[in-house]
């Protein structure tokens, strides 16, 4: 490990770290510091390629805390391919994936950052050159290569594919053009491809940088594709309702409700759920990881959750500032308020989430358990 | 003979960029530039709640996000009639600039940095600092493991910073930078919840009161970034424009000389004085800088793959109907001009409109010109006036001084936060209503305009920094700034084209906030009324 620039004392602290990052008990420090040792005599090669993205999660993912992003891009994984971080421009950048497709073929992950576009022969998102040209203006130029193409090359050779963000993991904001684009998530392009490879889903718009770093570690760690739920989210961070989870969940059970920004309450910060809260929908541990090094979290700065980690976001949870629909529950009007009085009453977890889910006429994640 | 080098994907920038020049004898004799994703955003947004705009239009881009929200809160603000607060206007200036540092610090050391350090030169390293040398073990354990990745392969060239003492302290640097763009993220997510997707803004006002504690939290990591930018940031971009190799980019990379800034930074209630001064300059003459008239506004899709009918409107009129298959086009992007010229924005666009105004008088508290002088810079902006070009290393420069001047004045909106007073003026959203937001974001001029009807948006357009910078011919044949800037560089290896993607990267692309636009089966309006 002193090769590494790492001492010992180091580097149990950064298996500590990892253990936190995946929510595992300290106990299990020694054998992840083991596993993780190994890890760095053969680093997994990494190709990240980007469809109909706009970068938030490249931008989330340098964000990440512990590790930092320094230690993961050159000693845990061999990042070959980013195009936001790579020197390599041009022939130079996209020889590195037509190499990997062919030299290290079952070897490497593939994280596709945004959906796949799919009408007029994939013309929507394009990177990279063709061999053959076509003639523009009296010039004769290489044809673009699209991102439905680099998918064919790639997905037959990754040993697992990873769909980052929302977007990538459930058709997201671009999805919503699909009629003109027709965009597709990663997860179908992959199955028509390849009906057998893995695909993780990693939600969230953007995602968590722990969300991604923590299931790679994971995945480096135990060797195989952890526990997923039924949208392929791994259940380890999807898995949490965020309503239950909530530090302002005593004010909903109180119902007190903020309702105008400028009111400011000493003494017990109100809950959000007047001004369009989707915490209870939206699976996903960001009321205890918290964004940004722990810094903040978006009830935390007094802001509606708008359930940007549900594969409903953004369409189907708008208008986003309007309390979810109203609830009826045994008769009783329906009221926010009384929703209030009924997660008060209820000791069964989560009663409001399966309420609202009803009235929404959706099925629950099953990553609801606790 | 002239030959065609295509570069794609442009890599270290955000989005999907194509690059084609012509090289003759070594020097570029033209050159195109491709948009080549396309998504569709706006059209998400009609017939839905006003308050949601600034939620989606964030998600324009994930690198710029900050930059939607704000335009599309004072977009809203104007609609509704919001009378804003000043904890709200400041807590949105200090997010705004916490935005800029960390972009600012991100494109120059990221994005950039490695088209001029050789990361390799490390390896070669022979000093005694201990952070150093750990760098330096890192950096040889790679090279013997053969996985050079992601500094390797890339351009090679024989004027890469290789002294392996600069070469070691720059790529130090780089590692540094990740840390410290970070805590910009970190500041934001103090006011803003989170980034990017961030949270703290609001049509009339924002979401968190100033506390002594937030305030605190806040300016610790300012004044980290401050000194930081100070003593690494402005010090390395004056090292590097200083290597003689780079003496050419002063002048080379020239974008055509014409300059806007919408302005940013409201210094009043009204946004009638801004930190960031508003206005025009054309043909590189500073000193002329002129007032911004928003009525000169055009695009066209002559070249864009969009029907030919839409061409040379106001784009508060723009029509996006795509057509992948017109004949002679070659980008997603259109091509917006000012008083029918291609203009560039960004940092230089809003350092020489600074400029001008403080040369001319018209600005009476003198910030750049001093810095400039202090930083032995004077020199410099002499060539680059005498040339009547501004190029490459002034770019770079620039956004470096920007990012300065910025940082030192938050800590004045700190100073003037009041907790405990408003941070939000509640307005109806009205039945009908027109509504306009122009700010700069990190990488230049940005515009939203809304149009409510019924209560829910009826049309939404945004006018883009990188549309101007990476925008394609005209109808009357005139190219883009990144077009032109790329004329007259060299290229002589063309297996190379260093100079190329040098060009382009100091202009900071954002190709997914400039292809964003609306298809009209889905949003059928199109008049808009000037507001």
């Amino acid at each position: 490990m002193e090769k590494k620039g790492l001492t010992r004392r180091q580097f149990l602290k950064y298996a500590g770290a990892t253990a936190a990052l995946l929510g595992l008990s300290e106990s299990l420090v020694p054998q992840i510091a083991q596993a993780l040792e190994e890890l760095v005599s053969g680093k997994p090669p990494v190709l990240w390629i980007q469809g109909q993205n706009c970068t938030g999660c490249s931008v989330s993912f340098l964000n990440t805390n512990y590790p930092m992003v320094a230690e993961i891009v050159l000693d845990k994984l061999s990042v070959r391919y980013h195009p936001t971080v790579m020197a390599a421009a041009g022939d130079k950048a996209f020889g590195v994936l037509e190499e990997a497709a062919k030299g290290l073929a079952g070897k490497y992950v593939l994280v596709v950052e945004g959906p796949v576009p799919t009408a007029e022969g994939g013309e929507f998102c394009t990177f990279g050159l063709e061999k053959e040209t076509a003639s523009l203006n009296g010039h004769q130029r290489r044809k673009d290569k699209p991102m439905t193409a680099w998918m064919e090359e790639l997905v037959p050779g990754a040993a697992a594919v990873v769909a980052l963000g929302n977007c990538a993991s459930f058709g997201g904001i671009p999805a919503a053009n699909a009629s003109v684009t027709g965009t597709k998530p990663v997860q179908e392009i992959v199955k028509e491809i390849d009906k057998d490879k893995p695909v993780i889903n990693i939600g969230g718009c953007p995602s968590h940088p722990d969300w991604f770093v923590g299931t790679v570690l994971d995945y480096l760690i135990n060797k195989r594709v952890p526990e997923l739920d039924r949208y392929n989210r791994p259940k380890m961070f999807f898995g949490k309702l965020i309503h239950e989870n909530c530090e302002r969940r005593a004010a909903f059970d109180a119902g007190l409700f903020l309702e105008d920004w400028n009111d400011d309450n000493p003494d017990m910060k109100l809950c959000l759920f007047k001004l369009g809260c989707k915490g209870p929908v939206t699976y996903a541990d960001c009321p205890t990881r918290r964004w940004n090094s722990g810094v903040n979290w978006c009830v935390g700065a007094n802001a509606p959750c708008h359930g940007c980690a549900e594969p409903s976001f953004y369409k189907d949870l708008s208008p986003l500032y309007e309390p979810l629909p109203e609830v009826h529950f045994a008769g009783l009007t329906p009221m926010v308020d009384t929703l209030g009085w009924i997660g008060a009453a209820a000791t069964a977890v989560g009663i409001g989430a399966h309420y609202l889910y009803k009235q929404l006429g959706k099925k629950e994640p099953e990553g609801g358990e606790s | 003979m002239a030959q065609l080098i295509s570069v794609d994907p442009v890599t270290r920038i955000e989005g999907h960029l194509r690059i084609d020049v012509e090289v003759e004898g070594g020097v570029v004799k033209d050159a195109w530039s491709s948009g080549t994703m396309f998504r569709g955003i706006e059209m998400l947004l009609k017939g839905k709640h006003p308050f949601d705009a600034q939620q989606v239009t964030e998600r324009i881009c994930g690198v710029c996000p900050l930059v939607h929200g704000t335009a599309a809160s004072y977009n809203l603000d104007d609609a509704l009639g919001v009378e804003l607060p000043d904890n709200a206007r400041l807590i949105r200036n200090l997010c705004l600039g916490a935005n800029f540092i960390q972009s600012h610090i991100l494109h120059f050391y990221h994005l950039a940095a490695l088209d001029y350090v050789d990361v390799t030169a490390v390896a070669q390293y022979a000093g005694n600092d201990p952070a150093l040398l750990a760098l330096k073990d890192k950096v040889v354990a790679l090279v013997k493991a053969g996985d050079v990745y992601p500094f390797l392969p890339r351009y090679e060239s024989d004027d890469y910073v290789s002294d392996p003492e600069l070469a070691t302290i720059l790529v130090s640097h780089y590692v540094q930078a990740l840390e410290m763009r970070k805590k910009a993220q970190e500041m934001l997510s103090i006011f803003y919840g989170r980034m990017p997707s961030f949270v703290g803004t609001v049509p009339g006002g924002v979401t968190v009161h100033p506390s002594v504690s937030n305030i605190a939290a806040f300016r610790a990591r300012l004044s980290e970034l401050r000194a930081w930018i100070d003593s690494v940031y402005v010090q390395d971009i004056v090292t590097v424009a200083g290597v003689s190799a780079y003496a050419p980019f002063l002048t080379g990379g020239d974008s055509g000389g014409n300059h806007l800034a919408y302005g940013g930074f409201d210094q009043d209630s009204k946004g009638s004085e801004k930190f960031l001064p508003r206005g025009v300059i054309f043909g590189n003459n500073v000193a002329g800088v002129g007032e911004f008239d928003e009525e000169k506004l055009t695009e066209s899709v002559k070249y864009s793959w969009y029907k030919d009918e839409t061409d040379w409107l106001h784009p508060k009129e723009g029509k996006t109907d795509p057509d992948v298959h017109k004949e002679g086009s070659y980008t997603f992007l259109k091509a917006p001009r000012y008083d029918g010229k291609p203009m560039e924005v960004g940092p230089m666009a809003r350092m020489l409109v600074l400029a001008g105004l403080e040369l001319s008088g018209k600005r009476k508290e003198k910030k750049l010109m001093p810095l400039v002088e202090s930083l032995g810079l004077g020199g410099a902006v002499d060539a680059c006036v005498k040339a009547g070009k501004f190029g490459i290393l002034p770019r770079h420069a620039m956004r470096a001084l920007e990012c300065k001047l910025l940082a030192d004045e938050m800590d004045k909106w700190l100073d003037e936060l009041k907790p405990g007073e408003k941070i939000w003026d509640k307005k109806d959203i009205p039945g009908e209503s027109y509504g306009r937001g122009l700010v700069e974001g990190p990488r230049g001029a940005l515009g939203h305009w809304i149009h409510i009807k019924g209560k829910v948006i009826d049309n939404y357009q945004c006018i883009v920094p990188t549309t101007w910078n990476a925008a394609p011919r005209d109808k009357n044949g005139n190219r883009g700034p990144i077009e032109t800037a790329l004329l007259g560089l060299p290229v002589p290896d063309a297996e190379n084209p260093i100079n190329v993607v040098r060009c382009v990267r100091s202009f900071d692309p954002c190709l997914a906030c400039a292809i964003h636009v609306i298809h009209p089966e889905h949003n059928g309006v199109r008049e808009f009324r000037v507001v």
